[in-house]
This record gives structure tokens, C-alpha cells and sequence, in this order.
């Protein structure tokens, strides 16, 4: 066979049609208010720890959703639970209580 | 006087003497478990506070105020107040009585449980003399009082509201028959000693029922049937006590001197905690006193019921109770048993964290937070500096920070900001959701910026922030002070020129302001010289959490808003013009929906400067 | 003699649907509480999409009342059921018995000053829209040394649960990018910012005027909530926001900030709705019988609405319900009376 120097490479395209994502319907079950988020950003923008990490609660709830945990669970480790963002959600986003649900529901991986 | 029964003994003793060496042998074991179910450290701690004199006087003092003559409550509604201490103490008098006359008559039964509270049924009375007209006397009349106040009880059971209380608990089957056989106790008795007050002596009230009732009482077989009846009452009583709500009464001697030793809640259920729970009297005070409790489906996670489900082991309701509480610490400011209500929950919700978090806390990042002055070693201090610390939320609500500056301006007070490029949040929120340990790591941080800024005083304007500061900092050489008390003395000392605008004000107490750090004076004392204060309808200690409270992770929005309603209605009661409180949080859930303009404590100040 | 009908409002709603019911032969009784008819209208400077001046609008409206009995600085002191009338009392000691009641009372701005982290009536170089229509309706700008980095707040106290407003205000999108624009002709060399949650330019020539200012004014499109507003020394702006398609959080040091106050319901509603006995919703608007098929009819005879008071609107559906409350209520008053 002729060898167009093509190789079979992971696809990165989001897969976000067929994939069941359990855990993030546990959270739900635990936080409803997870599914509220319009990713406006004022968490983000207001965020204690954000002025020195990269901590951003609007990645991490994206992320939940769309099954790419992995990507933003390291950030929840910076959270100070100030409040803050509670306090700027428009939707009303218990977002403390959401933090804290998180960290019941989903496990960090140990060697990061 | 002279023994009447020689033989000093009626089977009718028996279920007395039963319920009560069950009860002390209950009591001495549970004592046991409490005392070894401490940590070596606070079972030190408490062995050393039973023999420091002070705590001595102090536990004495105590147990007299709280389980006898119950003052707390008289003060908060004197129709309980007297109910309870009619009853206790007119019991416990009763049976002081009882053993001062044993002793001052026929000693040598002394060391017969039954026979001080048996003791009419026992002797008989030759003479009339001053001396047994005394004691009769006194007898009869601790026994009226305590007949009144089963009477008030009784009405209570029924028509709560009579007696000031809108909402009370269920009571359980145990708690059922703990009620009806204390409630027959004293009737018993009064029926009892009437039928021998022929024989053994009696005064106002024994002597009476035994005259109206003479024909029918001088039948000796009913003498014993009286007596029978009467020490089944106290036994019944006796038996069930330890499952039921009367646990509190022997609880509460325990309680009392744990609790002035300072030992710390470290367990739900163990120690310390173990015999807050046993001294929860289930009175429902903490249900009125809960903000929450003006939605129905919140009245189920008042304290009482917190406790109750951690005696019964009921574990997804009391995580529930724990976290959704708001933490504003009313219910215990207001508990007659001083129950540590946040403690217990907070206990809960550590416990919980440690348990079930899988992201464990990274806080590394905060060792390159820029110092608030360059770090030239060592530090000067400097004892005039402020280091003013506005905090997270104030970041949110501009007109703090900049009515303290304005107000540290005017008084020419030197000040830096420690926090106006961001902060480390001071560790409060965190530790309300269980986090302890991750806490401390911002509290260390913290600390090491604030030491290093060479301020002697740091200035907060956070009532959240403050109270942790105060309580956990530990700050060498550094002074903590609330804008409220730091403004008050800077008034006191002339230093600010302020007009009276004449504006009638509200001022709302924050919960971790007020009822955490009794600081209620210093704003109050400040507002008076800038407008006229008036009162709310519940302020000082019973003021209502606005609602905003950081304390409840579960609470949501939309059921915070009825709270913060509430909280307003009971300030606006006499029409101020503006809301004044002195806690970003509070200013911000009240601006949501307060009809009037709410205003930060130092808003008012500089918005009347001369 | 024509039959009266009360219009409660004397904003474009009001004196539209005014204007229709004299046409129809009635002789309408327009209340307006402030000092000048023409509502938020009339303090506005230019309208969306094209820019005309809100006066051309407005003007000929306000010069057409012939017919028309109308009050300012009048308020309804009381409306009481009467068989099959209302008697509207008002506050000028006059009343009058009709069978029709139009409230067109519109909505209030957002008092902006509720979002306190964005610091208006605290910092000075906090403006909202209307005051920069006045300003631009003035001409009497505010004096700042430099004006060089403006940004333009979106949804503010619209599509926020904590400012007791949920519902989107509709018109604030286009009105910042049209006054993006506007003060881009004002101040060339400065940069603009507008910061959006969801950009919705619905109606016709929105989407080219969003484009116009994207391609012909260099607008900056800043997909992101401020969460706070911070100042300097000098008076100099902080605002912290997240350019969320970006993903990172942002600084930016502003020498002006405009907040695009929404549409909150009017504050009268409640009381209005009291006295006739309607409801108001959740949000705090009026609920017409149905939102497509019926929107000027009220749950009760003889209640009609038009324009914003039953929600956020444009100009030009606002006037257009006037037209449609108008023949409503000809319609109602043309039924024969039930005995």
C-alpha cells in the first residue's frame, strides 16, 4: 500500500454527542444550580484566588459539562470559598455550595 | 418527732428506690463515657478547671443560676421563667428539707435512700413545736410553688401561646410519659402526706385536704395505696428520665463546668458534645429564634432538631441541619443550656469535609503574595500606622473602603491598605464550610504580611473578617479593631468633626459582629452623634441575620430572600430613614430589597463630617 | 358627547394610543405624573438603529393632542368598580366615570447605584446611558481631563436575579453600540469597549449597525460580565471582568464607564394593579391575557394595556400596541353592555 504519511492520531474534536456523562448528572442531583450558568464570567473576573492562579469557575463548570474534568479540577485546589463569586452571579448561582459538590463528586487524580 | 413505721421500711418504696439507683448508675456510666471519650489534652484542661478556685465559684454560681433558679430565662419571659424555677428549685428544696430533717431527727436512717423523701410517711409528730411548724411549714409551702408551676405547665402544654411561645417541639412517646408522671409527682405527694398529715403533722396545705378529707382518708388501706401511688410517680419518672428530654436536668450539672473549663466542641457526639446534646432540654426556644424558620419547610433545622437527629444517629438529616444553617449563632445566644449550636455544626460539617473532599486544598501560591510594605529587616513598628484590611466582599461595595479612608483622612490617621491590589481572604469562609486546616494556611499567610507591614493596628471593616481575625489570628504586637469601635474612640478622643444630620437610623447588629464579638455600644455610640437613632423591633443579641450570611453552604437564593424580608420588616418597625449596619454582606443582601436607603457605618460618619 | 377613556401614562404609549382613540371618536383622559409628556423619550437624544433624533419622533406627537384631555403632574389618587364603569379619582380633585381604562405607565430605569460594585453616584467617572443622552442632548459634556478608554457596562440590573430583574431589557444591546458609536464621533482617538454577556441584535439594521461599529468604528467586543469597578487616586477606573471566548480574566484602566441601565418594572404597577384588582407577574409587569394573542387585555373588563408596562419593548412595538390597544378598546366599548 502506498504510505501518505498520514497516521492514525487521537481526534481533537469535543465529543459531545454520544457520550454519557454520569458524574456531572450526580452534581447536578447535588447542585441543580450548576446547570444555571451562562458563562458570563463575573466569578472569573471577581475571583480572589484568580488575581494569583487560574483559578476561573466558569472553565471549571464548561468543562464539568462538557466531560473534560481533567482540565480544570486542579484549579478548585486554589478556591478560598470567600464568596465573592456568590455574591456577583447574576443567576443566583449557589456557587460555594457548587465548589464544595464538586469536590464530593469528582476525585483528583493523584500523581498531579 | 418520733419514727412512726419502726421497721423504717414499705415495699411501697421499691419503684422509687428502683428509678432512682437506675438513674444514678445511668448518669455515673454516661459520666464515665463523656470523660474518656475527651482527648487526653481537654481532659486535663477540665480536671484543672474543677480545682482552680475561680472556676470553682464560678461552676457553683452557675449551676445555682442556670438549673435552679433558671435567671436566663426569667430575664427572656418571666411566665417560663417562674414555671421552671418553681419547680426546680421548689423540688430541690423539698429534698433539702427532706435530708435536714432526717439529719436533725433521726439520723441513722440517713444512709436509706428512700427515707429523706419518704420521710412523713415515716414519722409522726407528738407535740406541736416551733421548730417541726418550721419545716412542715416550709414543706408545704415549696410544695404549693411547685404545684403552681405544674399548673402554668400544664396550660403550656396545651395553649403554648399563652405563655409567649409560637412555636414549641412534638414531644416523643418517652418524653409523653416523662411528662405525665412528673406532672402527677407533686399531686401524689400533696395526697399522700394529706392522708397522714392526721398522724405525722402537716401545715397549710397537707392539713386541709386531710380535714376535708377525713372520713375517707383515716381508712389505713388507702394510707398505703396514696404512697404506693406517689413513689410510682417518682419512679416511673426516674426510669424513663435518661430517655427523655429530662436528661438535661443531671446533663446540665455536667455541662456547666465543661462548659466553663472552655473546652472546645471537637466531635458530634462525643465528649464535650456528647453532653450538650444530653442538655438540650427540647424547650424549641431555637425554633422562634431561627431566621430561617420563616419559610415552614425550614423549621425543621432548628438546633433542637439538629440535636435530636444526632442522638438518634439520623445522619442525612443532620448533615442537612449542619450545612444549611446560617450561622448566625441567635438560637444559642438565646438557648437556656448555652448549647453550642454553630460548634456542633461546624464539627459536623469538618467532619464531613475531611470524610468525602478529593480535591485537597493547594494554597502554595499565596508564599509569593507581595508584602504590603517593602521588607526592609526588621521592621519598625510603628505605633501610630494603621493597616487598614477592607476584605474580599468590600472589593464589592466601594463605599466602604472609601468612607474609612475618607473618615482616616479627616482624623489624620496614617493608614496603608493592605489588601487594594487583592487579598488573601482571611480564612473565615472556609472554615464555616470545615475546611480547619486549610484555614489556618491562610490564617499563616496572613499573619506573616500583617506582621511584616510593621502596623500596630489593624483596622477591619468586615464583621466576618473581624471576628476570625479576633479569634484565630493571634497577632503579636498588633492590635485588632473594628471600624465601629476605632471610629467610636476617634469621636471619643475628638479627633473627628462630625454634624448631626438629624436622620433617623436603624442600626443592624451583624451576627458575627454583634452576637460573635459583643460589640453592640461602640456603633451605636457613634450613630447617636450623627443622627437619631431608633429602635428596631429585635436588635442587640436577637437581631435577625440579613440572610447573606457565608455560614449556610446549602441555603439557596431564592429562599434567602425571605430572611432578608424578615430582617427588614423588624428594622423598619419605627419608620427609620435609613438601614445603618456594619458588615459588607449585610449591606449588600439588605440593598436588595430594603425600602429605605441602607447605609455602611462609615458612609454615615463621612458623609457628615464637618 | 364622546365617550371618555382614561390612559394612565403620558409616554409614547400614552399619547400614541391617545392619538388613536380621539381618531375613533373617543375623547381619551391622558394622566402623566412628571411635569412633561413623552416619558423616557423625551429625555433621549437619538434612537437606534439609524441614529434619527428622538425629537422627530417625539415632537410631532406631543404637537397633536387636539381631542385629547391630558394632565401632567397628575397622579390617580383611587379607581373604584361602579356596576359597569370605573370612577378614577385623581389627584388634581377631578374624576371621571369611564368604561375603559388604558395603562400605558411604562417601566423605570434601573437604578444603577443597586449594583454597587460598579460604583455609580460613588465614583465620578461612572455614568449610565441616560446620562450620557443627556449629555449628548445638552451638549454640556463632563469635564475630565482625558478621556481615552471608554467602556460601555452591559445588562446592568437586566438578566440579574440579585438586582430582582431577570428578564433581558431587550433594547440595551443596540443602545450601547449605538452610543459606542456615538461617543467614538466625539472622541476619535479613544478606545471602546463593549462588555456583553449575549449580544442580541434582534430587529431590523441592528446587526448592520453592530457590524458598522465593529468595522467602521473599531469598536472592541468584550465577550464578559464586569464583576467590579475599582478607582485610583486620580479618579481613574479599574474594571475587572473575564474575556470568557478568551478565557482569561481582565484589567483595564478606564477614564470613562457607561452602565447600560435595563428596564425595571415601574415602581407604581403594584399600587395600579391593586386598585383594579390585576395582576402583576413575577417580574413585576403586567400579565395581559396572553402574551401573543391578547397583549393589551387584562384579566379584568375594561383594563387594557400598551407598551412597557407589560414589558420591555422598543419604540417601535411600543407604539404599534398602541395602535392595537386603541382598537381593542373601540372594539370593547362597541359590545353591547350586558344587562
Amino acid at each position: 500500500m502506498i504510505d501518505f504519511g498520514y497516521g492514525l492520531t487521537p481526534s481533537s474534536t469535543l465529543k459531545i454527542e454520544n457520550v454519557a456523562n454520569p458524574a456531572f448528572e450526580e452534581l447536578r442531583q447535588r447542585e441543580p444550580d450548576v446547570a444555571k450558568c451562562i458563562a458570563c464570567g463575573s466569578c472569573t473576573a471577581s475571583c480572589s484566588a484568580g488575581v494569583f492562579t487560574e483559578m476561573s469557575l466558569r472553565r471549571v463548570i464548561l468543562s464539568l459539562q462538557r466531560g473534560r474534568e481533567k482540565e480544570t479540577l486542579p484549579m478548585l485546589q486554589h478556591c478560598m470559598l470567600c464568596g465573592k463569586c456568590l455574591l456577583v452571579c447574576p443567576r443566583g448561582i449557589n456557587t460555594r455550595h457548587l465548589i464544595l459538590s464538586i469536590g464530593k463528586v469528582y476525585k483528583m487524580e493523584e500523581d498531579r | 418527732m418520733r419514727e412512726r413505721i419502726l421497721a423504717a421500711y414499705d415495699p411501697f418504696v421499691l419503684p422509687f428506690v428502683f428509678g432512682m439507683t437506675f438513674v444514678l448508675a445511668y448518669c455515673l456510666i454516661a459520666l464515665v463515657k463523656v470523660l474518656l471519650q475527651l482527648n487526653a489534652a481537654d481532659r486535663r484542661k477540665f480536671a484543672l478547671s474543677l480545682i482552680t478556685p475561680t472556676t470553682i465559684v464560678k461552676n457553683i454560681r452557675d449551676i445555682f443560676c442556670d438549673c435552679l433558679l433558671h435567671v436566663k430565662l426569667w430575664k427572656r419571659n418571666p411566665v417560663l421563667g417562674y414555671m421552671h424555677s418553681s419547680i426546680a428549685f421548689g423540688w430541690f428544696m423539698i429534698i433539702v428539707i427532706g435530708h435536714i430533717e432526717t439529719i436533725l431527727y433521726i439520723p441513722e436512717r440517713l444512709h436509706r435512700l428512700y427515707y429523706p423523701i419518704f420521710y412523713r410517711y415515716f414519722m409522726e409528730e407528738q407535740n406541736t413545736t416551733l421548730q417541726g411548724s418550721f419545716f412542715f411549714f416550709l414543706m408545704d409551702f415549696f410544695l404549693l410553688i411547685i404545684l403552681s408551676g405544674i399548673t402554668i405547665a400544664i396550660i403550656k402544654r396545651f395553649r403554648s401561646r399563652i405563655v409567649g411561645m409560637r412555636r414549641t417541639t412534638k414531644l416523643t412517646l418517652t418524653d409523653r410519659i416523662g411528662l405525665y408522671s412528673l406532672w402527677a409527682i407533686f399531686p401524689l405527694r400533696w395526697i399522700a402526706e394529706g392522708f397522714t398529715a392526721g398522724v405525722a403533722g402537716g401545715s397549710f396545705m397537707t392539713v386541709p385536704i386531710n380535714w376535708i378529707l377525713h372520713n375517707f382518708m383515716s381508712k389505713p388501706e388507702n394510707i398505703t395505696v396514696a404512697w404506693w401511688l406517689y413513689s410510682i410517680a417518682l419512679g416511673t419518672f426516674m426510669t424513663v428520665l435518661p430517655f427523655t428530654r429530662y436528661m438535661h436536668i443531671p446533663s446540665e450539672i455536667l455541662l456547666v463546668p465543661m462548659r466553663n473549663a472552655g473546652l472546645p466542641v471537637r466531635h458530634t457526639r462525643k465528649g464535650f458534645a456528647l453532653t450538650m446534646l444530653y442538655s438540650c432540654p427540647s424547650c424549641g426556644v431555637c425554633i422562634d429564634a431561627c431566621p430561617m424558620g420563616v419559610q415552614k419547610k425550614n423549621v425543621k433545622d432548628a438546633t433542637v432538631y439538629m440535636v435530636r437527629n444526632l442522638k438518634r444517629r439520623n445522619q442525612k438529616r443532620s448533615l442537612e441541619i449542619a450545612e444549611k444553617c446560617l450561622m448566625c449563632g441567635k438560637c444559642a445566644a438565646l438557648c437556656q443550656v448555652q448549647m453550642d449550636a454553630c460548634g456542633l455544626r461546624l464539627a459536623y460539617r469538618t467532619a464531613q469535609e475531611k470524610k468525602t473532599n478529593q480535591i485537597p486544598a493547594d494554597f502554595s501560591y499565596l508564599a509569593a503574595v507581595e508584602p504590603i510594605a517593602p521588607a526592609v529587616e526588621p521592621v519598625a513598628l510603628d505605633d501610630e500606622k494603621v493597616l487598614y484590611y477592607a476584605g474580599c466582599m468590600s472589593s464589592l461595595t466601594p463605599v466602604i473602603s472609601r468612607s474609612v479612608q475618607k473618615v482616616l483622612q479627616s482624623a489624620g490617621v496614617r493608614y496603608e491598605l493592605m489588601d487594594k491590589d487583592g487579598s488573601i481572604c482571611c480564612g473565615r469562609p472556609l472554615m464555616l464550610a470545615g475546611r480547619q486546616e486549610e484555614a489556618q494556611q491562610l490564617i499563616a499567610q496572613n499573619r506573616k504580611l500583617i506582621e511584616a507591614s510593621g502596623a500596630r493596628i489593624l483596622l477591619v471593616s468586615c464583621a466576618i473578617c473581624y471576628r476570625i481575625f479576633k479569634e484565630h489570628y493571634a497577632l503579636s504586637g498588633v492590635q485588632v479593631w473594628h471600624y465601629t469601635e476605632y471610629f467610636s474612640r476617634l469621636i471619643r478622643e475628638g479627633k473627628l468633626q462630625l454634624r448631626n444630620s438629624h436622620q433617623t437610623l436603624v442600626y443592624h447588629d451583624p451576627c458575627d459582629l454583634g452576637r460573635g464579638c459583643g460589640i453592640y455600644d461602640a456603633p451605636r455610640a457613634a450613630l447617636r452623634t450623627v443622627g437619631q437613632l431608633v429602635p428596631a423591633l429585635k436588635e442587640r443579641k436577637e437581631s435577625i441575620c440579613c440572610g447573606g450570611s457565608v455560614g449556610s453552604l446549602t441555603l439557596r437564593y431564592e429562599d434567602r430572600e425571605p430572611i432578608t424580608r424578615n430582617a427588614i420588616d423588624n428594622l423598619t418597625a419605627n419608620n427609620p430613614e435609613a438601614i445603618v449596619t456594619a458588615c459588607p454582606l449585610c449591606l449588600k443582601t439588605f440593598g436588595r430589597f430594603a425600602p429605605v436607603p441602607v447605609f455602611d457605618f462609615a458612609q454615615v460618619l463621612a458623609d457628615n463630617l464637618e | 358627547m364622546s365617550q371618555n377613556v382614561v390612559v394612565i401614562g403620558g409616554g409614547p404609549a400614552g399619547i400614541e394610543a391617545s392619538r388613536r382613540l380621539r381618531d375613533l371618536g373617543y375623547t381619551p383622559i391622558l394622566i402623566e405624573k412628571t411635569p412633561v409628556l413623552g416619558g423616557h423619550l423625551a429625555r433621549w437624544d437619538r434612537l437606534f438603529p439609524e441614529g434619527i433624533e428622538a425629537r422627530t419622533v417625539l415632537d410631532p406627537m406631543v404637537a397633536d393632542l387636539d381631542g385629547i384631555k391630558y394632565f401632567t403632574e397628575t397622579e390617580v389618587s383611587s379607581i373604584n368598580r361602579l356596576k359597569d364603569t370605573w370612577v378614577v379619582k385623581l389627584s388634581n380633585g377631578l374624576s371621571a366615570q369611564v368604561r375603559a381604562i388604558l395603562l400605558t405607565t411604562g417601566f423605570d430605569l434601573f437604578k444603577a447605584e443597586k449594583k454597587e460594585e460598579y460604583g455609580y453616584g460613588i465614583y465620578e467617572r461612572v455614568i449610565t446611558n441616560a446620562d450620557l443622552e443627556d449629555w449628548f442632548k445638552s451638549g454640556a459634556a463632563p469635564q475630565f481631563d482625558a478621556v481615552n478608554v471608554i467602556g460601555f457596562v452591559h445588562c446592568v440590573g437586566s438578566r440579574d436575579e440579585k438586582a430582582g430583574n431577570r428578564q433581558c431589557s431587550k433594547v440595551c444591546c443596540v443602545t450601547a453600540v449605538k452610543q459606542a458609536c456615538e461617543i467614538k464621533e466625539k472622541f476619535p482617538d479613544a478606545t471602546v469597549y463593549c462588555f456583553y454577556m449575549d449580544l442580541r441584535m434582534f430587529g431590523r439594521k441592528y446587526e448592520d449597525l453592530y457590524l458598522k461599529a465593529q468595522k467602521d468604528y473599531g469598536i472592541r467586543f468584550v465577550r464578559g460580565r464586569v464583576s467590579e469597578v475599582s478607582e485610583d487616586n486620580d479618579g481613574h477606573l479599574f474594571v475587572k471582568a473575564e474575556d470568557t471566548l478568551f478565557g482569561k480574566p481582565l484589567k483595564i484602566k478606564m477614564d470613562l464607564l457607561v452602565l447600560m441601565a435595563g428596564m425595571a418594572p415601574a415602581a407604581d404597577n403594584h399600587q395600579l394593579a391593586r386598585m383594579v384588582n390585576i395582576q402583576t407577574g413575577e417580574d413585576g409587569f403586567y400579565l395581559p391575557q396572553s402574551i401573543i394573542g391578547s397583549p393589551c387585555t387584562s384579566s379584568r373588563e375594561g383594563i387594557f394595556f400598551a407598551g412597557a408596562a407589560t414589558g420591555p419593548k422598543t419604540l417601535p412595538e411600543t407604539l404599534s400596541e398602541a395602535a392595537s390597544a386603541a382598537l381593542a378598546i373601540d372594539r370593547y366599548l362597541k359590545t353591547p353592555q350586558k344587562k
